[in-house]
């Protein structure tokens, strides 16, 4: 469904993606792992066009793009077929959580405002906010703005659904409702992209672990083959500082 | 010492307020243009090629510095001149309020682009990442969600603007505009300058109150903007 | 449109010597305002009650009207004001050779007060209430925890403004002309008068108050490194990869 191939980004002579190949199927949970610095969140903003990439080629179903030659069209179609949870939500401040979710679906899709409301709050409740539905984000809590993020995500039915860090920016507390909700949409076959360091997520949600560094794709498989089997060292290096050790007797 | 009529004082009122409405026409007008000429330059700074942003730079830096009667005899004097020798075009009969409004606004183009550019800058970027990523167009993303909320940020801002515009103003009648200073100064005039005193105060008070109104007209707007953002007191 | 260039060259220099005459309405502005426009900041803060809306009233009708109404009603009510007190008081003065600079003096300083104590205000409002908990507690005086630790941390947050304010005082001061104040404008328009080359004289104006613009922004910001440097510099945002 999605493939990015051959994917080059430097920032100011400091190359941050060295090559990069993914590939997503419909109903893939791809998990991205690595170590800051490794281009991970680069590489998902270049997906929908946050950030442009130098070289490579996007190719979403029957759409072909060069990254350098996209025009403004191509992008636009992209970003339509895909939706992007932020580390910081990024919630329009200036709107309530229902109008944050309709946003999207009444000024870019022209979907009717009715029909949009319900849309929003069908998805609203999906993630368990029907009854802030009028708060502005101000007034919510980190959790559940991040909660409304994904339904405003959610209500425009894309394809993907790219997620960078998206509990990073949380309070310990808060990041269980956000990666519940998550599951949840693993388990109804969203597609999704995730970058995180929820090692718990990567393993019992996730169909397909990438792990990067400096640049470049250095292993990618299942779960249980990269997290109990790795065939990198640089994976292994990762993986052993990240994960608490097998063996840890507390005498 | 000279009397002092402070009963002098409401007649001036009464013969200076009609034309209130040359003064506040002046203030609008300069607003308003001059918010155009600050969203070009605003804009040139924000997202110009070097060159653009070099000029921008340039303007506001020079106008920062040039004090309102200067600009207001350069224009004056100036115009006439730059336009007959370069279009032959003969604009010495045009009302002066044209000269007031040109001034007005090439100076406060410049602050108003300041103004402008700073609330824009204050908005996280966030915002139109999130904007666009759910399929809205860039200038919908501009139009919808970052220009509100600039707006909002720069409001208080505005306010003092507007008074400061409103105050440089004063200076138009050293051209012979006939605002309220205009005809104040006439009504001094026309009694070999006894009443000087009464006059000014009475004009003092009117800017005063201008002034009073203005304050409290944009608290009321500033607070029903605010109506989504956390306040300082919580 | 033609120029008079060595009209324009001359005057520039004309209009030098009346930069000393500005420079010291602003110094003299800012030096009376300065003690002044801080009483009056520390009396809003600790809510005096009667003096607090004095304060508020006197700022309020101050910023609220325009500098060219303030100087025409300072230069009609002082002149023959002083008169009066002079005559009664039986001194052999002549109101008329009292140095018009006098007034330019007391305009712009009753000008600068109010603004500058809203600068002042807000600048120590800035400050964190911590550091003058920890003056005292070490056993400071009142006194001595605004002087050493509180004032100087607010002026350094306070410098722009107060070169904003410094810049603006400057530009109000060409319309001291209006007192036959001889300083840049004035000197500029007679020279201008006797041509009728108003154009280059305004220009030369305006090029002189460019450079002391300039210099006066140059000045501001070398202050503000030296007093600033203790404070932290803020990075600039971390980039997410």
């Amino acid at each position: 469904m999605l493939e990015l191939i051959n994917i080059h980004k430097s920032f100011n002579n400091n190359e941050v993606l060295k090559g990069v190949n993914i590939k997503v199927k419909k109903g893939d949970v791809i998990v991205i792992l690595g170590p800051s610095g490794s281009g991970k969140t680069t590489l998902l903003r270049c997906i929908n066009f946050l950030e442009r990439a130098d070289k490579g080629e996007i190719i979403f179903d029957d759409l072909h793009v060069n990254v350098r030659t996209a025009s403004a069209a191509d992008i636009s179609k992209i970003r339509k077929k895909t939706a992007f949870v932020f580390q910081s939500f990024n919630l329009f401040n200036n709107k309530t959580a229902l109008e944050n979710v309709t946003e999207g679906l009444i000024v870019a899709r022209k979907v009717p405002k009715a029909e949009a409301t319900e849309i929003a709050k069908k998805a609203l409740s999906k993630v368990g906010l029907s009854d802030r539905e009028n708060y502005y984000p101000s007034k919510l809590s980190g959790g559940q703005q991040q909660r409304v993020a994904i339904s405003r995500a959610i209500a425009v039915n894309p394809d993907v659904i790219l997620f960078d860090e998206p509990t990073s920016a949380l309070d310990p507390e808060l990041t269980g409702e956000v990666l519940s909700v998550m599951k949840q949409l693993a388990r109804e076959g969203v597609t999704m992209v995730v970058v995180t360091h929820e090692m718990s997520f990567a393993r019992e949600v996730a169909n397909h672990i990438v792990f990067m560094a400096d640049g470049v794709v250095v292993e990618e498989g299942p779960p249980d083959e990269i997290f109990t089997n790795p065939r990198e060292e640089r994976t292994k290096q990762f993986l052993s500082r990240i994960l608490p050790p097998v063996d840890d007797y507390v005498i | 010492m000279r009397p002092f009529n402070p009963l002098f004082i409401p007649e001036v009122f009464f013969e200076v307020l009609p034309f209130l409405r040359v003064t506040v026409l002046m203030l609008a007008g300069s607003l308003f243009f001059g918010s155009l000429l600050g969203f070009i330059l605003a804009r040139a700074k924000v997202s110009g090629r070097k060159a653009s942003r070099f000029i921008a730079d340039a303007y506001i830096a020079v106008m920062r510095c040039t004090p309102p009667i200067v600009l207001l005899f350069i224009v004056y004097y100036g115009l006439p001149e730059l336009l007959l020798s370069t279009a032959g075009v003969n604009i010495n009969n045009i009302d002066k309020g044209i000269f007031v409004l040109v001034t007005y606004t090439l100076l406060y183009g410049a602050t108003l682009s300041e103004i402008m550019r700073a609330s824009y800058e204050s908005i996280d970027k966030g915002q139109w990442e999130a904007a666009v990523s759910i399929g809205l167009s860039p200038f919908q993303a501009f139009y919808r969600i970052m220009l509100p909320q600039a707006a909002a940020v720069a409001l208080p801002n505005l306010c003092n603007v507007i008074i400061n515009l409103m105050k440089d103003g004063a200076l138009a009648f050293t051209i012979g505009l006939i605002d309220i200073m205009g005809r104040g100064s006439l009504i001094i005039s026309r009694n070999f300058g006894a009443y000087a005193l009464e006059t000014y105060l009475a004009l003092a008070l009117i800017y005063w109150g201008l002034t009073l109104i203005f304050e409290k007209s944009f608290s009321i707007l500033e607070k029903s903007f605010s109506r989504g953002k956390k306040s300082l007191a919580e | 449109m033609e120029l008079d260039i060595k009209f324009m060259i001359d005057t520039f220099f004309l209009a030098l010597t009346g930069v000393p005459v500005t420079l010291s309405i602003t110094a003299a502005a800012l030096l009376i305002s300065a003690p002044v426009a801080f009483f009056m900041a520390i009396s809003k803060i600790y809510n005096i009650k009667i003096l607090k809306q004095i304060i508020t009233a006197y700022v309020s009708f101050i910023r609220g009207t325009p500098v060219v109404l303030q100087i025409l009603i300072i230069y009609s009510l002082l002149p023959s004001l002083f008169n009066t007190i002079i005559r009664s008081a039986g001194w052999n003065i002549n109101v008329f050779d009292i140095n018009p600079i006098i007034y330019a003096y007391i305009v712009f300083s009753i000008n600068t007060s109010a603004s500058l104590s809203e600068i002042f205000r807000s600048a120590l409002l800035t400050v964190n209430k911590g550091q003058l908990e920890a003056a005292l507690s070490i056993g400071m005086s009142p006194v001595q925890a605004y002087t050493r630790i509180i004032i100087p941390q607010a002026l350094v947050s306070a410098i722009p403004n107060i070169c904003n304010l410094t810049i603006n005082l400057v530009k109000g001061t060409s319309l001291a002309f209006m007192m036959t104040v001889k300083e840049v404008t004035a000197i500029a328009k007679i020279a201008a008068s006797y041509g009728y080359n108003y154009i280059e004289a305004y220009l030369d104006i305006l090029i002189v108050y460019i450079i002391l613009c300039s210099l006066i922004q140059l000045l501001f910001s070398m202050l503000e490194k030296h007093f600033g440097s203790y404070r932290k510099l803020t990075g600039a945002a971390q980039k997410t990869v």
